[in-house]
């Protein structure tokens, strides 16, 4: 466990390492952004007090593990048991949400939080705890940041999915808008019987060769084909869209088919998110003409087509950006934080 | 292939008539072995019929490229030459031409498809040449619908992986600029209309430049900005005569088009215009609105670089000094007074300057239609129960089904009687 711990701590450190490395061009040394992680090489401590304890912290790390040049996760154990999993999951993302608090959107934050929670690496108990804790719904009201950092030791790991739903630069949380799944029923499907038994069923073979099935909860639509292989479209998240296939799987058992749930498979992911600052596409297209595509005769927003990770991006002049194609919600996040300091520079006019 | 007849050299059947130049020869296609020849010159008697056959007809080259291909090709110089292109433009379009076409997608497109390719060709030469070409000319020209248009463009570019800049619009104005019939007098376009060309051309020119700095180019399509500055060039070249021609009636004189989003962009331009007229002195004390204005057009865009920097701040920035902004040239005693006040503020009073209103397009200045709220947290884990009573209610009972078919039933009868065989 101790061991265990040790190296929980130098995991935080490097992500602190990339975390002042990103701040690097964005934010001035003695912001509090980079103070809770600041690792002691001559970056400008601030004079809090919670200051102290973290560093201490880190001089025990630096001792034991060495010199760290780059993210290398090879080290870490392979399980943590879930209870331990569970507590530092909390802890990290207060911290990671208390580095940003002062200069993010707020209301975006409490978001991801409780989505990648709902990945199932957290029971629905402690994640309730520590909404009441730490994720102020109204906007405006005030972190209990003072306290926080000298009760929370600094051990803590951030999950093994390499996802960093809010990013230590940007503050801006891209928002799920539509999940494309696919399942297979693996069950031959008669269409016309499914039609006729189900009320929220429509079927029309002259115009497309599927049944095309709506629930209300989670609110999405599913198109049945006969081959017994389906698309569920329409959910916020993933965990939405299997519970979805899922009901509409149960709706077709209903009927009376052999219905299996089998290769559910996510297909795509949308996200959205705002900047809050107007762009100059026709600037953005000049610098970065091998990835983007701008026709203002066709389309006023800007096809940005970038490579890794492989996503395209719509960017429009007032600042919204819809990111599509993903197939992981990191990607998304990805996504976004390489776009993030590109829009930046086209800011000023 | 002639049946019969053996090649006196190799001895193979696979004889095969072709012509070379004017004569036409049997050849063994095995050796190349001409087994006969047709006659080279022709009696005066025998020219009578005959006809001139050019010269890509009569080398073989046209054998090897199919039908539908040389069409297209044909029908690529044909735009070019229609759109009076230097010949160079044609040679590089039908070299694009010919290279979409060795990708299996484009051979087997439709022809609507392969029609519209040869728009996107000649609009990608001239793109790189920095021609201006709008793709509605080109759509016009071809008859061809813009959807279908540009799904083929974009699919084709990608293809290829061609680099295509951006319209040039200088370019464009100056050649959409030179197509409005206003340079001289006619029965449709009285005296008092006639406008220079070179003092209209700079003056659009100038006013789409300031378009472009206040946000009203970005993510719009190009021409209907540039037919809203085009009028208020030729308006307050002379405004007292002009100002009663409404833009509808100035297109119509001017024999173009009216795009159909123009109207809103000369709305737009005149705000932009009325902004900056609020900040310079002697226009302070008038005060003017989106009519009056136009006849100072040519003093605003005079000083438009420092007006626009007085008359908008950065949208993401604070609010500068007030004091600062009305040196020099002020004439009236003003207080500038710093207020904290919303772009809307339109101060009644000529003598206060307003505020200066953010600089961002106009879709961000808008007030949201409706706020979304953030999505309600979502506890679900996927892995939950479903209830029956749940799956249930998507289901009809029997006797629903029965109700069902009927009215299916009845519906199938009426629409058979309705439509008689």
């Amino acid at each position: 466990m101790v061991l265990q711990r040790q190296c929980n701590k130098t995991f935080l450190l490097m992500q602190g390492q990339r975390c002042c490395e990103y701040a690097d061009d964005l934010a001035p040394p003695g912001s509090p952004l980079l103070s809770p992680i600041v690792p002691d090489d001559g970056y400008i401590p601030n004079t809090s007090n919670s200051e102290t304890v973290f560093n201490s912290h880190l001089q025990e790390v630096k001792g034991a593990s060495g010199h760290f040049s780059s993210v290398d996760l090879s080290f870490l154990p392979d399980e943590l048991t879930q209870e331990s999993k569970d507590q530092s999951v909390i802890r990290s993302k207060q911290d990671i949400e208390e580095n940003c608090k002062t200069q993010s959107q707020q209301s975006r934050l409490s978001l991801p939080r409780e989505q990648d929670m709902g990945l199932g690496l957290i029971n629905d108990s402690t994640l309730s705890k520590s909404h009441s804790q730490a994720y102020p719904g109204d906007a405006d009201s005030v972190q209990p940041s003072p306290e926080k950092p000298n009760s929370t030791p600094l051990m803590s790991i951030t999950p093994m999915t390499p996802v960093t739903p809010v990013s230590e630069c940007s503050g801006i949380v891209p928002q799920l808008q539509n999940i494309v799944s696919t399942v297979n029923l693996a069950c031959k499907l008669d269409l016309k019987k499914i039609a006729l038994h189900a009320k929220n069923a429509e079927y029309n073979p002259k115009r497309f060769a599927a049944v095309i099935m709506r629930i209300r909860e989670p609110r999405t639509t599913a198109l049945i084909f006969s081959s017994g292989k389906m698309v569920c479209t329409g959910a916020k998240s993933e965990e939405q869209s299997r519970l979805a296939a899922r009901k509409y799987a149960r709706v077709v058992q209903k009927l009376g088919f052999p219905a299996r749930f089998l290769d559910f498979k996510i297909q795509n992911m949308v996200g959205s998110c705002d900047v809050r600052f107007p762009i100059r596409l026709e600037g953005l297209v000049l610098t970065h003409q091998q990835f983007s595509s701008y026709e203002p005769e066709l389309f006023p927003g800007l096809i940005y087509r970038m490579v890794k990770p492989r996503i395209v991006l719509l960017i429009f002049v007032s600042g919204k950006v819809v990111l599509t194609g993903a197939k992981e919600r990191s990607e998304i996040y990805e996504a976004f934080e390489n776009i993030y300091p590109i829009l930046k520079g086209f800011k000023k006019a | 292939m002639p049946g019969g007849g053996q090649c006196p050299d190799c001895g193979s059947t696979e004889l095969v008539e072709d012509s070379h130049y004017s004569q036409s020869q049997l050849v063994c296609s095995d050796c190349g072995c001409v087994v006969t020849e047709g006659v080279l010159t022709t009696t005066f008697s025998d020219e009578g019929n005959l006809r001139e056959v050019t010269y890509s007809r009569s080398t073989g080259e046209n054998d090897q490229v199919s039908r539908s291909q040389q069409r297209g090709l044909r029908r690529v110089r044909d735009l070019c030459r229609v759109l009076q292109l230097p010949s160079t433009f044609e040679d590089t379009a039908v070299a694009y031409y010919q290279q979409a076409y060795r990708h299996s997608g484009i051979r087997a497109a439709r022809l609507q498809k392969k029609e519209v390719l040869v728009g996107c060709c000649v609009l990608i030469t001239c793109r790189q040449h920095n021609w201006p070409l709008t793709m509605g000319t080109v759509c016009a020209l071809l008859y061809a619908d813009l959807d279908v248009f540009s799904g083929t463009y974009m699919q084709i570019v990608k293809l290829l992986g061609l680099d295509v800049p951006s319209l040039c619009l200088a370019d464009l104005v100056k050649t959409y600029c030179s197509s409005f019939r206003l340079f001289q007098a006619s029965p449709s376009v009285p005296a008092k209309y006639v406008e220079d060309k070179e003092k209209m051309l700079s003056r659009t020119l100038q006013l789409v430049e300031l378009a472009d700095e206040t946000w009203l180019v970005t993510g719009r399509h190009p021409l209907p900005v540039i037919t809203a500055a085009t009028f208020l060039a030729w308006q307050s070249l002379q405004p007292s005569h002009r100002l009663t021609c409404s833009l509808a009636r100035f297109c119509k004189l001017a024999n173009v088009d009216l795009p159909y989003p123009a109207s809103s962009r000369l709305q737009e331009l005149l705000s932009v215009l009325l902004r900056m007229a609020e900040r310079l002195a002697w226009l302070q004390v008038l005060k003017l609105d989106k009519r009056s204005v136009v006849k100072h057009i040519g003093d605003l865009l005079q000083h438009r670089h420092t007006l626009v920097r007085k008359a908008f701040r950065d949208g993401t920035a604070e609010m500068e000094a007030g004091e600062k902004e009305l040196r020099g040239r002020c004439q009236g005693p003003e207080q500038g007074k710093e207020e904290v006040a919303s772009s809307s503020l339109d101060l009644p009073e000529g003598k206060r300057p307003a505020s200066p209103t953010p600089l961002l397009p106009p879709c961000m200045l808008k007030p949201p239609k409706r706020i979304c709220p953030p999505p309600p947290v979502s506890t679900v884990t996927g892995d939950e129960n479903i209830s029956d009573s749940e799956i249930e209610q998507y289901l009809r009972t029997p006797q629903e089904i029965k109700d069902f078919e009927k009215a299916q039933a009845a519906r199938q009868a009426a629409r058979s009687v309705s439509n008689p065989p």
